[in-house]
């Protein structure tokens, strides 16, 4: 409102330069914003990619000492494993834990004991793969100890978020891969898209 | 003078300032809508019963019961017989749940195998199932009856040859219940599928104890003729019974001579998806007194059921808050709905001006009608019936919420006014302990009156929190008694109430279960069970009624012999360590010890110990397979399986009943969204308005 009388205001000379210095401001702050805000949301893939460079030197070093090793030093996650889907060309680090900070790095770990993995990700980021991801894929999983975890994807599920659960005691291994969904959606929803793979061999 | 070109610049100008500042409001303003919306397709949610499902297939094993009660004076010994026949060629293991009265003590089991007969040992519950897993191991036939719920058996019988029926025999003894000079035996024949709270699951125990308490569920196209059961009942109650009655089954007596009755089904069997009540009344005005002895291990045990003298309504009934919770959730849907709006409707029909009241109505979420309780103008009670009218059966069954609202009482130290909480429930719910701690900490002045609504409530549940909340238990089991079941509670509610009971033994040190007398409401005996040595002499009840004394004594010579009440006691010691526990008076590793010590000392099933029957030789070959197979429950009679499943739980469930998952663990997902996009696509709108703008402003020679 305050702008609209401003704006108003009678055409004198001064009036003219008032106006100008405005307009200005108005076109560099929306400039500037615009520059930040796109700036701020590049920034998220960009760390998600710089990050898997150092996390992937991390898992290296993992692997040769069979001791989780820090990526950088004050990181308050680990590498755990290596995830990787061979028809899509993906291979990303897992973290451990799930806290939102490692998941801004890499997929993470949900549950990570037991017959039933699970794992989360950003669906724009590292899991967004899972949009692409067919029944009978297969997902590699290989644990810093070297050894090799194939899995076959069997079925997908959409399920809000509070109300997933998974077998207790399957017959088979599971491994659950959950992101947010759906894939093209900007907002924050309830729901989430998982796919189950089942370890074979 | 403004030109035009001027104006129309300011109006540009103007509306791309407003269309900035609107666009990335709104653009944030989405983003911040994280929070899931009310109205999205996933959030109806549904009873947990993925767990073990719908099966669709004839099981291999079938079972028959046939439940065989004898009833004498006030007590009734039941045998429960379970024929189990395998009908494949394959060596079966099977598994069946199903209830029993709560206030039964179950205390011998028979395992009979053709000509021979095993017979059941108590031992502790590890030791028991360590013994069955042996025999079961090994190919020898075992039977063990292990309890869920005070209300809820399970028996599970091992090695079970092609073509072979083994019967399981459990026998337990039960009190007969008693109002207003009316006499009901009733047993349960379905144990209800349970709502399983999500938060209640926390570890590995949790998971194997929901599996336990429930069981896959009979799709309908089976028909009802899955689990047929006979009963018979032999009625001697000491007079000649009047008014022999089953509100659920056609029933058929037989006159037997000396007061005795034969009770038989009318169609010789029944399917096993109601309860079965038996009602009967003594002639002229019943007795006030009831008096049974035993003797055992040195001990007198004798039972008592005492009636305080009648007391007609005194002047006017002063004002109460009645505060009605009625539940909503999937388990009533269909005729248990119909009968909870019913009843709720006739209550609401009574209230009077000067009474105030609130409606909560739960199912996996609440609603308090009223934020407190209104006074019942005609306007409000209208506003009531409006919203009960509305209500629909659907979701799970959260009941804690609902009750900590009931009971949250803003008024609490008025003095003289009385606070009446009706719960009308079915009582499916498998968290019975947090209900119960919660109404035996925070019952203030508030007395809680439980509805038992549909054909197989949890009476455990609420007979318990009834006496916790010194109220009472009524059942309604149709829509039919809807209108005479109501009226008769709510007058006895507004009826004179026998409160601060007291009794004495003379000469003697003794025992007393319940260990808090209750009130007793209009026509409501005190039952009490009491144990000492040498029990003689007068035994004496007395009490307030109206404001006025009074007692009753009793001589306990003139007890009759009974083999049934140092059972009954020792079960309703149970009851009482358990209410302890829930109270936070006694530790849970020591009511385990207690409840072990008794249910070891009168060879009682209880949450501590089993029963297990073995057969010492080896039947099955060594080499062939085991079969294990969960005999599916029939529905309940009136509950709609169509709302119950819906059809997404329904695919789901029958998924988990191809033996893919039997159990599940709930994990809440965590936020996968960076939204990075939306950050990208808002920046690049602004720099493109921004852009706009410039080039706009310069080409006017502004910029």
């Amino acid at each position: 409102m305050s702008r609209a009388a401003t704006l108003g205001t009678a055409p004198t000379s001064g009036g003219r330069a008032t106006r100008r210095a405005l307009s200005r401001a108005i076109v560099g702050v929306l400039l500037c914003t615009g520059l930040a805000l796109l700036a701020q949301g590049l920034w998220i893939p960009a760390k998600a990619q710089l990050a898997q460079v150092l996390l992937e030197r991390a898992f290296a070093q993992s692997l040769a000492s069979g001791q989780p090793v820090k990526p950088w030093p004050w990181a308050d996650t680990a590498p755990v494993a290596r995830i990787s889907a061979p028809r899509l060309g993906v291979s990303d680090i897992v973290l451990s834990g799930s806290s939102g900070e490692a998941m801004a790095f890499g997929p993470t770990e949900v549950v990570a004991h037991g017959p039933v993995k699970v794992l989360a990700a950003h669906r724009d980021t590292h899991f967004a793969f899972i949009r692409d991801l067919r029944t009978g894929d297969e997902i590699v999983l290989q644990a810093i100890d070297g050894t090799l975890a194939r899995y076959r994807v069997v079925a997908f599920q959409t399920v809000r978020w509070d109300r997933f659960a998974y077998p207790a005691a399957p017959r088979r291994e599971l491994l659950a891969l959950a992101t947010c969904y759906p894939f093209g959606a900007t907002e924050h929803g309830p729901l989430r898209r998982v796919a189950w793979a089942e370890k074979i061999g | 003078m403004i030109s035009t070109r001027d104006i129309r610049q300011r109006i540009a100008l103007g509306l791309t300032a407003l269309a900035a500042i609107l666009l990335s409001t709104l653009v944030s303003a989405s983003l911040m809508a994280s929070e899931p919306s009310d109205d999205d397709p996933f959030a109806a949610g549904g009873l947990m019963l993925r767990g073990k499902g719908v099966t669709e297939a004839m099981p291999a094993m079938r079972l028959g019961t046939d439940i065989s009660a004898k009833i004498s004076g006030q007590t009734a010994r039941v045998t429960v017989t379970q024929a189990f026949r395998n009908t494949s060629d394959r060596w079966m293991e099977a598994t069946y749940l199903y209830p029993l009265p709560e206030d039964g003590a179950v205390d011998s089991l028979n395992m009979i195998v053709g000509q021979r007969i095993f017979i059941g040992k108590i031992r502790t519950r590890e030791d028991a199932q360590a013994a069955y897993d042996k025999a079961l191991a090994e190919g020898r036939k075992a039977g063990l009856v292990e309890q869920v719920r005070a209300n809820m058996f399970r028996n599970t019988i091992a090695n079970v040859g092609p073509g072979e029926t083994v019967l399981v025999q459990v026998t337990f003894q039960a009190p007969v219940r008693q109002l207003r000079g009316s006499y009901a035996l009733r047993l349960p024949l379905v144990v209800g599928q349970r709502y399983i709270p999500p938060h209640t699951i926390k570890g590995q125990a949790d998971v194997a104890d929901a599996a336990n308490a429930s069981a896959p569920l009979a799709h309908p196209d089976l028909g009802d003729k899955l689990n047929p059961v006979t009963i018979s009942v032999e009625l001697a109650p000491g007079f000649d019974p009047a008014n022999i009655a089953s509100p659920y089954h056609k029933i058929q007596v037989q006159k037997m001579g000396d007061g005795r009755r034969m009770i038989t089904l009318a169609k010789g069997e029944t399917p096993a998806n109601r309860d079965f009540e038996l009602r009967w009344s003594a002639p002229g005005t019943a007795p006030a007194v009831a008096l049974f002895k035993q003797r055992h291990d040195g001990l007198d045990y004798v039972m008592a059921a005492i009636t305080p003298p009648s007391s007609g309504p005194t002047g006017d009934v002063p004002p109460r808050e009645m505060i009605f919770v009625i539940d909503n959730s999937g388990s009533m849907s269909g005729e248990s709905m119909r009968a909870a709006k019913a009843s709720l409707l006739y209550a609401l029909g009574t209230l009077r001006p000067q009474d105030s009241f609130n409606i909560i109505r739960f199912d996996d979420t609440m609603t308090m009608l009223f934020e407190d309780a209104v006074p019942a103008s005609a306007d409000q009670v209208a506003l009531g019936k409006r919203f009960t009218q509305g209500l629909d059966a659907d979701g799970g069954t959260e009941m804690l919420p609902a009750l900590q609202a009931a009971l949250s009482d803003r008024r609490e130290g008025t003095p003289g006014a009385i606070r009446q909480v009706v719960f009308l429930t079915d009582g499916d719910l498998s968290n019975e302990r947090e209900m119960m701690a919660e109404i035996s900490q925070h019952l203030g002045r508030s007395r809680v009156f439980m509805v038992g609504i549909g054909s197989a409530p949890n009476s455990y549940l609420m007979s318990r929190m009834a006496e916790a909340g010194r109220g009472t238990f009524t059942h309604i089991g149709t829509a039919e008694e809807v209108d005479t079941t109501m009226r008769d509670l709510l007058d006895r509610l507004s009826l004179p109430v026998a409160s601060g009971l007291k009794v004495v033994v003379d000469g003697a040190n003794v025992e007393f279960t319940p260990a808090v007398l209750p009130d007793l409401y209009a026509g409501e005996p005190l039952v009490l069970l009491a144990r000492g040595k040498d029990l003689s002499g007068k035994l004496t009840v007395s009490g307030k009624l109206a404001g006025q004394d009074w007692s009753r004594t009793v001589d306990l010579a003139t007890a009759q012999p009974s083999d049934a009440v140092a059972k009954l006691w020792a079960n309703r010691r149970i009851a009482d360590i358990e209410a302890q526990r829930w109270s936070g008076q006694m530790d849970g590793d020591m009511a385990d010890t207690a409840i072990e010590d008794l249910g070891l000392k009168f060879h009682l099933v209880t949450s501590r110990t089993s029963l297990i029957a073995e057969d010492a030789t080896p039947s099955r070959p060594a080499g062939a397979k085991l079969t294990r197979e969960e005999l599916p429950l029939l529905l309940p009679a009136g509950w709609d399986f169509d709302q119950l499943f819906g059809d997404q739980g329904y695919h789901s469930a029958r998924d988990a009943a191809a033996g893919q998952q039997e159990l599940e663990e709930q994990l809440d997902l965590p936020e996968t969204a960076t939204g990075f996009m939306a950050s990208v696509w808002q920046g690049l709108a602004l720099l493109a308005l921004g852009l706009g703008a410039w080039v706009a402003l310069r080409r006017r020679g502004l910029a």
